[in-house]
């Protein structure tokens, strides 16, 4: 009979042990990814220069081994990196608190993305950005912008693309170095070129200017290599688009990849 | 016949004697007089001074811009390469990762042999890349460190092992990355693994058996002096204070001087409130028996994983009218520091890079420490960065100059404090940090006034760079960036004389040797080792 009871008693509890458990995981997982996490994939992980994480799925941590994997050991070569090493305790904690933002109600996207893929076909978007293997190369590829950059973001690099250049999309220039960043390089003949860079090393740059012509320059054989940082070669749309068309562009590219 | 040719003459002419009467290829007395034996690169640094400079002035500021490929051999198996070899009498003993060592015909780049030890897969080495920083040679042995924490004695002529013995318990966490000191008898290695909470120590072995002749801990015992300094609980048990890299000697003073690194875990000091003797710090050893002599910290409490390895360099200079006994250093925490090196007297620290933690050091060499500078949950942005202002990486001195080289790296990290729970084998480190890195980082080769700190010119680098540096008599500095670039500075002026793209990141030791009159200068980068020449 008392061993009867005694089951009784664990059956009642376990669960809601777990369920303790799992909230206090959570709320310590808050905290850790506010100081660890947040600068990348924004407050309550709705995206910013890092994706957004509060989806029902992540593509690249559809499970929990992955997310696991990617928390301990960042995704080389890219934007995310091992930010520290952490305790199998602190994992559970922020793996508990990622998996929670998922499920949590997600803030919709206003407005209207067919409108907003108009928007993008008469602005001439595709001039600069590849969507579908469509469009210019001289900015960077869309096709599945939705899933790696949060609303917020599209909307700031919609209005003032300057403000942060992307960083960690591509294997070059190295991870912390900015991605298109602008460059204006005057030869000692007086001819200036200027255009995104590259790649470069201590002593040569690459460089391909607006026209998508390719160039190498030795620093030493220019009268001025200027780095021009907080500038993009992407106008502000700023005040070419009323409010509400801001939100139909932003609702198209947060859906490109079939993201939302 | 320019000096240089002299030195080889005359390098040549004792070389053939030695073989003669000695047999051995390498007996100590050769060692102690390494740098008057240019056409040789007998020690990890070039000398038992750490000076990694040559005497040979063949390759100079006139001719280096005509300076071409000799030739290359790549690595047998992909990984990161942060060796200095070593040249004895044509034959090049070159270190590969993670713990391979190989003989290398230094006029064709032929490997003559090659010796892999059996590393199990499941080899714990936390707290950097499973690297190896050279070998070290006495009589007619080489030997290496392996990164499952043994030491090895190879026969020079054939790769065969003499003997191996076991440093420290791989499955503690304890690894080997260093090159070994060869003195006299005697062959010294420290251990890696202070991100495991191990606890360090410097090992002396006898060379021709490999027993242990001594063992100092980094961290005193109950009862021993400094273990006040860790507070009341257990937290010197796990202490780090590791030993990985190559300490410098003085025949003369006959004081083996071993620096070590942080205490652990490192971003998290709750369990180890106090200085943390004798973690960061510089210790003056008798090689007879292991015993300090006198200790220097640079960074007690450290919570930033400033580890205070880094390559110390002896030197003598005349200061407040007497002829000094001299040793510095570039410490990663962003200071340059002088010590008397006869009884470790702190005599001047300066900033080499930027530094947000300290209001500078006192009459002591005590760090002032800011205000708000440790890491926290949120994070906190502090300079230098978590990889410090320098690292493993090489300095230089050159006699002629009177310069100290150091390759400094400009950057931020926003350090956060974590939990710590030691585990044996696993990361015991309380936290870490986030790189302010890319275009708002960056870092310079600078030029020391060896006495004073005083900076006399910089060659700007795009990033911070893990580069080493030799300086030579040829009157240059030869370094190299984390983008591929090796060049080649005007040891006067830091002027860029000569520059090549080699592929990958520079983060072997530049090193250079002569042999039939001409002078090579070696480096690594990616996987491969190039070697160059007029």
């Amino acid at each position: 009979m008392r061993i009867a009871l005694l089951s009784l008693a664990l059956v009642m509890t376990l669960p809601a042990l777990a369920a303790a458990q799992s909230a206090g995981d959570v709320a310590e997982g808050k905290k850790l990814f506010g100081g660890l996490c947040v600068t990348c994939h924004g407050f309550d992980g709705a995206g910013g220069a890092g994706p957004p994480l509060n989806r029902p799925k992540l593509l690249s941590a559809p499970d929990d081994a992955s997310l696991r994997n990617i928390i301990a050991e960042g995704i080389p070569n890219r934007g995310m990196p091992r930010v520290r090493r952490v305790t199998d305790e602190e994992m559970r904690h922020l793996m508990a608190y990622v998996r929670s933002i998922g499920k949590s109600a997600r803030a919709a996207v206003p407005g209207d993305a067919v409108r907003g893929g108009q928007i993008y076909g008469k602005l001439g978007c595709a001039a600069c950005h590849i969507i579908n293997g469509s469009g210019g190369s001289l900015g960077p590829e869309l096709t599945n912008i939705g899933w790696i950059r949060g609303p917020d973001y599209l909307r700031q690099s919609v209005l003032e693309p300057a403000a942060r250049l992307p960083q960690g999309n591509l294997p070059i220039p190295a991870r912390g170095y900015n991605e298109y960043l602008p460059v204006t390089v005057v030869l000692r003949d007086g001819a200036e070129v200027r255009g995104i860079r590259l790649n470069e090393d201590v002593f040569t740059i690459q460089i391909r200017d607006t026209t998508g012509k390719f160039h190498s320059v030795r620093k030493a054989d220019a009268a001025v290599v200027r780095k021009e940082i907080g500038a993009s070669l992407m106008p502000s749309f700023a005040n070419r688009l009323a409010a509400g068309e801001i939100d139909d562009l932003v609702a198209y590219l947060s859906r490109l990849g079939g993201a939302l | 016949m320019t000096l240089t040719r002299q030195v080889i003459a005359i390098g040549a002419l004792l070389f053939n004697a030695l073989v003669v009467s000695a047999g051995a290829q390498v007996p100590y007395e050769r060692l102690v007089k390494a740098e008057s034996d240019p056409q040789n690169w007998l020690t990890y640094a070039g000398s038992y001074k750490s000076h990694r400079y040559s005497a040979l002035d063949l390759i100079n500021r006139k001719n280096v811009s005509s300076l071409k490929l000799a030739w290359a051999y790549q690595i047998q198996r992909a990984g990161i390469i942060e060796t200095s070899p070593l040249v004895v009498d044509g034959v090049m003993y070159l270190s590969e990762p993670p713990s391979t060592v190989t003989a290398l015909d230094v006029r064709s780049g032929r490997p003559l042999w090659t010796y892999s030890p059996n590393i199990p897969p499941d080899v714990i080495v936390i707290g950097s890349p499973p690297v190896n920083r050279g070998v070290a040679i006495l009589d007619d042995l080489v030997y290496v460190g392996t990164v499952h924490a043994h030491l090895i004695a190879l026969d020079a002529k054939s790769g065969t092992v003499r003997w191996d013995i076991v440093v420290g318990d791989n499955k503690q966490g304890y690894y080997l990355t260093l090159a070994p000191l060869a003195l006299e008898g005697k062959v010294v290695v420290g251990v890696s693994g202070a991100e495991t909470g191990i606890r360090g120590f410097i090992d002396a072995y006898d060379a021709k058996t490999g027993k242990l002749a001594w063992r100092t801990y980094t961290i005193p015992a109950p009862g021993e002096p400094g273990f006040e300094t860790w507070g009341k609980g257990n937290g010197w048990q796990t202490g780090g204070g590791s030993t990985w890299l190559t300490g410098s000697f003085d025949p003369e003073l006959n004081l083996l001087y071993w620096a070590t690194g942080n205490p652990a875990p490192d971003w998290n000091a709750d369990n180890r409130p106090g200085d943390n003797l004798y973690t960061d710090a510089v210790l003056a050893l008798d090689p007879s028996n292991g015993k300090i002599k006198w200790h220097f910290q640079f960074t007690p409490e450290d919570v930033h994983d400033w580890d205070s390895n880094e390559t110390m360099v002896l030197f003598e200079a005349q200061i407040g009218g007497r002829e000094r006994k001299l040793l510095a250093q570039a410490n990663r925490n962003g200071f340059y520091y002088v010590l008397d090196r006869a009884t470790g007297e702190f005599l001047t620290g300066v900033p080499y890079a930027k530094q947000t933690w300290a209001d500078g050091l006192d009459a002591k060499g005590r760090p002032i420490r800011k205000k708000g500078i440790s890491p926290s949950l949120e994070g906190t942005l502090v300079f230098p960065n978590i990889q410090g202002a320098s690292n493993w990486f090489s300095p230089s001195y050159s006699p002629q100059t009177k310069l100290f080289y150091q390759a400094a790296r400009e950057m931020g990290t926003i350090y956060y404090k974590g939990a710590a729970v030691y585990k044996p084998g696993t990361a015991f480190t309380g936290g870490g940090g986030r790189y302010v890195n890319g275009d708002d980082a960056s870092g310079a080769v600078r030029a020391l006034d060896a006495t004073t700190g005083k900076m006399k010119w910089e060659f700007p680098l795009l990033s911070p760079g893990w580069t080493s540096l030799l300086s030579t008599a040829g009157g240059l500095v030869f370094g190299g960036s984390e983008e591929g670039n090796f060049f080649a500075l005007d040891a006067e002026t830091g002027k860029p004389l000569w520059d090549t793209q080699i592929g990958g990141a520079v983060r072997g030791i530049p090193m250079s040797y002569a042999v039939d009159g001409k002078q090579y200068v070696a480096i690594a980068a990616g996987f491969t080792l190039f070697v160059f020449a007029l």
